[in-house]
């Protein structure tokens, strides 16, 4: 049993945001409840109010303006994993969000929720961190942009105040020549560890890359110190650095212990999946192929 | 329902209009009860099996408008206007669902704890691409949990069911 709560439905994003300022504490925002609704019922989250976002019309569209690809707060992970748009443009965030949990959870989930919940053991954040991804927060009079490597802040901790709703996600492509690899390890249905990469190669050599790790400690993590060590040298010897990245992986990744795995484990795991999609990413924009663990 | 006009006193409820299993169904419920307690406790409808309560096992699996949802966490309000189906409503009549006689034929349970969840998201994976790989029924069926571990036979029965229909 749930306590009881109240649902509020606005019709736009600033009466939502409104709302939320009005109620602040007692109010949470309500999409797809996969998140949610689990965190009520063990009463690890109170809620006199659910503010149901999905009456909000302009929240569950995918638009492509040309350059970027918007994707509305309330969009499910499943209409994420089919959806041609997105297959076209991002076809590694595709797969990686054809890997969230399991279709009961991809029907019901959105992307929104998914972000501002920032559980660590997820699939899109380090997906969309590679492709700069950037989100649309709305409060009762104004909106703002930020990118989603600043969203992010620690385990279930991002910049959202309380009296806004995010509202969109924009990704933009990769950059021409680059394409991209998504790969993990899991059990429970969450990812333990989970790796996102996206290359140039050029003459043997990676001309460019950019490299996010999830699941590993607090938050999804873009790896820039890491990417600017091995750029313009081959495949292989950016595997030698990264095999032997032990103590910047330690020091960025703030490992930790947890149901699904030891800070060790995770960290053995980050160095292996890192090497496997960097050696996949430069033959399509598919994930690797991922290991099971359940 | 919006604002807080139609809130009752302590509870607020929901005047809900939902198909389930092909009959319609009317009347008042709270905000806060979940589609798998709609059915259970108000339709006396127990097929759908209350487990781990994560979205984790699928034991509570059934379709709203064909889409696999995990009752337990789904609010039954949400179901208004659309239709709902259960394990109850997978036979027609004394007619078997053909998944539920290739699940008898291939013995796709021990227990049968799971068995209506496995058979509502094996009828969600066919009805979205009736002649699914082995693989892609493995994929799609990874979020229902079965003790017994009689996966093979699960596997087994979709993969018949989905050859019958491939040949039609």
């Amino acid at each position: 049993m749930l306590r009881p709560f109240r649902v509020l439905e606005p019709s736009t994003a600033g009466e939502a945001a409104a709302e939320l300022g009005r109620l602040g504490e007692r109010a949470k925002v309500y999409a797809g409840g996969a998140e949610l609704l689990l965190l009520l019922r063990h009463k690890l989250v109170q809620a006199d109010y659910l503010v149901n976002i999905k009456r909000i019309g302009a929240l569950d569209k995918i638009t492509w303006d040309g350059g970027i690809l918007r994707i509305g707060a309330t969009v499910t992970h499943h209409r994420l994993e089919k959806e041609p748009l997105v297959q076209k443009y991002l076809p590694m965030f595709a797969h990686a969000e054809s890997q969230v949990a399991n279709l009961r959870v991809r029907n019901q989930g959105t992307l929104g929720g998914n972000l501002c919940f920032n559980d660590p053991h997820s699939d899109p954040g380090p997906a969309l961190l590679v492709y700069e991804a950037s989100v649309k927060l709305a409060g009762a009079s104004e909106e703002r942009l930020t990118t989603l490597d600043d969203f992010f802040v620690d385990m279930y901790a991002t910049t959202l105040r309380p009296d806004e709703v995010l509202t969109e996600v924009q990704v933009p492509p990769l950059p021409a020549g680059f394409s991209g690899a998504y790969a993990r390890v899991h059990r429970f249905q969450r990812p333990t560890v989970a790796v996102a990469a996206a290359v140039k190669i050029e003459n043997g050599r990676l001309d460019n890359v950019r490299l996010a790790v999830g699941c590993v400690g607090p938050k999804p993590q873009r790896l820039q110190e890491l990417e600017a060590k091995i750029r313009g040298i081959s495949l292989k010897d950016a595997q030698r650095v990264i095999s032997q990245s032990g103590p910047y992986f330690m020091k960025l990744l703030r490992p930790v212990d947890d149901l699904l795995g030891s800070a060790d484990y995770k960290l053995y795991m980050t160095r292996t999946l890192l090497a496997r999609a960097l050696e996949e990413a430069p033959n399509g924009d598919r994930g690797a192929k991922s290991a099971k663990g359940d | 329902m919006s604002k807080e006009t139609e809130i009752s006193e302590e509870q607020q409820t929901f005047a809900l209009s939902v198909i389930v299993n092909g009959q319609s169904w009317n009347g008042q419920i709270p905000v806060q009860e979940t589609l798998l307690e709609f059915l259970r406790n108000r339709l006396g409808l127990t097929g759908t099996k209350r487990s781990c309560e994560s979205e984790i096992c699928g034991a509570c699996t059934v379709l709203v408008e064909s889409q696999a949802v995990s009752s337990c966490n789904y609010l039954a309000y949400e179901a208004h206007g659309k239709s709902v189906l259960s394990i109850e409503g997978l036979s027609v009549g004394d007619q078997l669902d053909p998944l539920q006689e290739a699940f008898i034929r291939n013995m796709g349970f021990q227990c049968g704890f799971c068995t209506p969840g496995q058979l509502m998201m094996a009828k969600a994976l066919l009805l979205d691409n009736p002649s699914p790989t082995r693989e892609q029924i493995v994929e799609g069926m990874n979020g229902n949990i079965c003790r017994c571990g009689a996966y093979p036979a699960i596997t087994a029965s979709i993969l018949e069911v989905a050859g019958l229909t491939a040949k039609k």
